[in-house]
């Protein structure tokens, strides 16, 4: 009966300790990217070992960041899906929101979301546990990841050069050095980039945690 | 969809400047604390009163965030430098962290003014980024007027709290974790590292506190990668912040085989050093009476004498194995801590003197050092010079020697024979050489009479490192005891002469008699004393005296220094004593501070221990300014000792 308290007393234990180390990943790049499933906008899961054939580029999203309206409003972040769909990568925007914090919506909003803006991914993933952001250490709205056909990550971090601090809401997205557009080229080669990390800026993801 | 409409209604609208102004969730004043119109120097603080649940970032924010933009407009002749930041606090937002401020934060710009300037309006377009649950960029256009305005308290308190002073802090890379090892009077609760520079460290792990014991803690921060060169950041120990910065990999990074490199160089350097030269000397002369010889009988007193030294360094490393393993604090010359130990190499010193005065010869032994035609082939006499020349160098440390024996001997066992035998290699280098080449001995001067002569000069250097023990004798006990000590003299010479005259029964009962003598007064040797020896032209050393110092912002030279150490002694006097020295101290207004490890003190065994040292002379000097104190070199003269200081 003790050995049974006592079982029982670790099994507790230990999965206590397991949901409060809940952290972010940090994936390295030029290494295999994290396999992951999720449930798109339509209701229908994606797998990101199915697209694998493909590059494929995920974008952390929050419509009520100021950053992130500020690459929408502006037509950047249109833009560079664009340019990636049109070379034939996959185009994921993830939204890591839970529910009841900014940047959660329904699929009926988010599709609303991406007709409004004239966006183009071609799936938007809901990932209201944050399994997927925490699996790619996604800190930041936008935070940009770079898979090549292989399924290799090749880039992690910020979208363009422009980085952290205020001169943000100043800059022009036109001078800026947009890391993902100006680096399709290499991904298509299934090549090593330049440019392979950097520090993402934004907000931050507002991910489930108690 | 509203909140996106009012943070961007607030970020487009230019406001007009005043003072203070509401932001949306804060409300943002310039302050001053400029007291009088004559004033070139003083602050201007940017005030951010938060609303509750919100803040604003530090220069790195951490997992996410932005810190703010300050774009000032000032009047020629004036310079506005950039913020000192405050002390910023951890912001968890799991699973991420940011770093920053909430509340009531007062940001300090220092401003210089041509004196011949007018003082009037200062502006500032402040454009920060201000979170809750979610982010809001606001901006506020602000402006003072220098001429009107009233001191503001607040900015004094700020400056007061900032992170100015240095701490010095030793760390290591383990794994994936870098521990910082830092000391603090004070007892510690809790501490938290901010890095400066991105993507280096796991923000949203935990750093864990342990104490190590005395005043020294470790902060253990875990790391995104192992390679990490370099370090700068703030430490926040319980409510204050302290600037820290280290590069990692030099001294503290020392490789095993730098460290016997080290070794080798500082063995080879040692055989010139002042206590090891009449010994070695002896040696050399013995070799030349040897020129013209069987090579062989050459090589094989080459390689006894090797023998001597290697055995003798081994013998050390084992001991000092052992004693580290009942964790005592140990160094180099330690065991001239012990007056008994002092007191015997001061006979061994004179008894060698004599006996080279004199030309005495023994039968074999320690007396056989400069051996003459008889002795040749005693092959032990060669080994015992090489024991004795290692005993004798104990007092001493060659350049390069000191970092490597401390990185010896705080590293793990297997590390330090290795290293001890390097020395041993490097101390007796020259003569393997001779050993392999025993040929080459004819370069040395032939043998012949001058030898004689000049074995008879070397009884001085003798008797004068006899006299210098003698000192470092008293120094440790007192007066009396030295008295005790000159007596045991006089009756090993008594000895020296029966043995050398008498022969047969006469001569063992001589020796016996000696011996009981000798056992008789050093059972009345005074015990060494356990405390500080004072000097009254330099200030106590104390293992806080360092980070209080540098609270002060006061610039100081330590010496770590002993009677025995003739190379502390020597720099003493050819840098230390001089008056060009004093007076640049005083002018600077440099406090000298003196450890004096005569005696045995555990206090500066760890203040050695904490710049990887476990021998002197270790000379450390900081001015405000320097990120971290700096070690000067081991061998010192008045011109290096100023420009090292300078």
């Amino acid at each position: 009966m003790k050995l049974y308290l006592t079982l029982i007393t670790t099994c507790i234990l230990a999965t206590a300790s397991y949901a409060a180390n809940i952290k972010l990943q940090n994936p390295s790049v030029n290494a295999k990217a994290p396999n992951f499933t999720a449930v798109n906008s339509y209701g229908k899961t994606i797998k990101l070992s199915d697209l694998i054939g493909s590059p494929v580029i995920l974008e952390w999203t929050n419509h009520e960041c100021p950053y992130v309206f500020r690459h929408y409003n502006e037509n950047n972040m249109q833009n560079v899906q664009k340019i990636a769909r049109d070379a034939g990568v996959v185009w994921l925007s993830i939204i890591s929101s839970t529910p009841g914090d900014q940047g959660h919506v329904s699929p009926d909003t988010a599709n609303a979301l991406t007709d409004s803006r004239g966006a183009s991914p071609t799936h938007v993933l809901l990932d209201e546990s944050g399994e997927v952001g925490m699996l790619y250490g996604a800190k930041t709205t936008p935070h940009m990841y770079m898979i090549d056909a292989n399924g290799i990550l090749r880039y992690k971090g910020a979208i363009d050069d422009i980085g952290r601090g205020m001169q943000f809401f100043d800059a022009s997205f036109a001078e800026a050095k947009n890391y993902v557009s100006s680096q399709i080229d290499e991904l298509l080669a299934n090549q090593s980039l330049a440019i392979n990390s950097t520090t993402a800026y934004g907000c931050s993801v507002k991910y489930k945690y108690d | 969809m509203k909140k996106i409409f009012l943070a961007c209604s607030l970020f487009l609208c230019t406001l007009a400047a005043s003072n203070p102004v509401e932001t949306g969730h804060a409300r943002a004043s310039l302050i001053t604390n400029l007291q009088d119109s004559q004033q070139e120097s003083f602050y201007v603080g940017v005030r951010l009163e938060m609303q509750e649940g919100w803040h604003t970032y530090w220069e790195n924010p951490g997992d996410s965030g932005s810190p703010f933009e300050a774009r000032w407009s000032v009047d020629q002749g004036v310079i506005v430098e950039n913020v000192e930041w405050p002390t910023p606090v951890t912001i968890p937002y799991p699973p991420l962290m940011t770093f920053g401020y909430e509340g009531d934060v007062v940001f300090p710009f220092k401003v210089f003014r041509a004196i011949d300037s007018d003082l009037s309006s200062i502006s500032l377009d402040f454009d920060f980024l201000i979170c809750a649950d979610i982010c809001i960029p606001e901006k506020a256009s602000l402006s003072l007027d220098l001429s009107s305005a009233t001191p503001n308290s607040m900015v004094d308190a700020a400056i007061a709290k900032l992170p100015t002073n240095f701490l010095d802090t030793q760390s290591v890379v383990e794994g994936d974790n870098l521990k910082i090892r830092f000391n603090s009077p004070q007892s510690v609760t809790k501490a938290y590292f901010f890095p400066r520079q991105e993507n280096l460290f796991a923000y949203t792990a935990t750093q864990e506190l342990v104490s190590l014991g005395d005043d020294a803690y470790e902060l253990t921060v875990p790391m995104l990668n192992d390679e990490i060169a370099y370090f700068s950041g703030i430490l926040r120990i319980d409510d204050s912040g302290f600037q820290i910065e280290e590069e990692l990999g030099s001294a503290v990074g020392m490789s095993l085989w730098q460290a016997i490199l080290f070794a080798l160089i500082g063995g080879l350097i040692l055989n010139l050093m002042p206590c090891v030269f009449p010994v070695i000397s002896l040696k050399v002369l013995s070799f030349v009476s040897m020129g013209g010889d069987d090579n062989s009988k050459i090589r094989n007193h080459a390689l006894s004498f090797v023998g001597g030294v290697m055995s003798t360094f081994l013998s050390i490393a084992t001991a000092l194995i052992i004693i580290r393993s009942t964790g005592s604090m140990i160094g180099w010359g330690y065991q001239l801590q012990s007056p008994v130990v002092v007191g015997i190499l001061t006979l061994i010193m004179l008894g060698i003197g004599l006996v080279l005065l004199t030309n005495i010869n023994f039968a074999s032994g320690l007396t056989t050092i400069g051996s003459s035609v008889q002795s040749r082939n005693d092959y032990s006499g060669s080994f015992f010079t090489g024991v004795l020349a290692v005993v004798v160098a104990s007092p001493c440390t060659a350049p390069f020697m000191g970092a490597a024996i401390g990185y010896a001997l705080l590293q793990p066992s297997f590390a330090t024979l290795p290293i001890f035998l390097a020395l041993g290699l490097g101390f007796a280098g020259p003569y393997l050489l001779l050993a392999l080449k025993p040929e080459w001995i004819s370069a040395l001067p032939k043998p012949g009479a001058w030898m004689e002569t000049l074995k008879q000069f070397f009884a001085f250097p003798m008797i004068a490192t006899a006299l210098w023990l003698m000192w470092v004798f008293m120094v440790q006990t007192s007066g009396d005891a030295l008295i005790l000590l000159l007596i045991l003299g006089l009756i090993l010479g008594i000895a020296i002469w029966m043995i050398a005259t008498f022969k047969g029964r006469w001569k063992w009962i001589g020796m016996l008699a000696t011996l009981l003598a000798a056992v008789q007064i050093f059972n009345s040797l005074p015990e060494n004393t356990n405390g500080l020896v004072a000097d009254a032209s330099a200030e106590q050393w104390s293992l806080t005296i360092e980070s209080d110092l540098q609270a002060q912002n006061q610039a100081y030279l330590i010496n770590f220094t002993a009677a025995w150490c003739i190379t502390c002694q020597t720099n003493e006097k050819t840098a230390f004593a001089r008056d060009k020295v004093k007076e640049y101290i005083k002018e600077q207004n440099i406090t000298y501070i003196k450890a004096d490890w005569t005696n045995r003190n555990e206090e500066i065994a760890i203040g050695l221990a904490r710049y990887e040292r476990t021998g002197i002379p270790l000379y450390i000097f900081w001015k405000p300014g320097m990120p971290r104190s700096r070690i000067l070199p081991a061998v010192l003269t008045e011109d290096l000792l100023l420009n090292s200081i300078q």
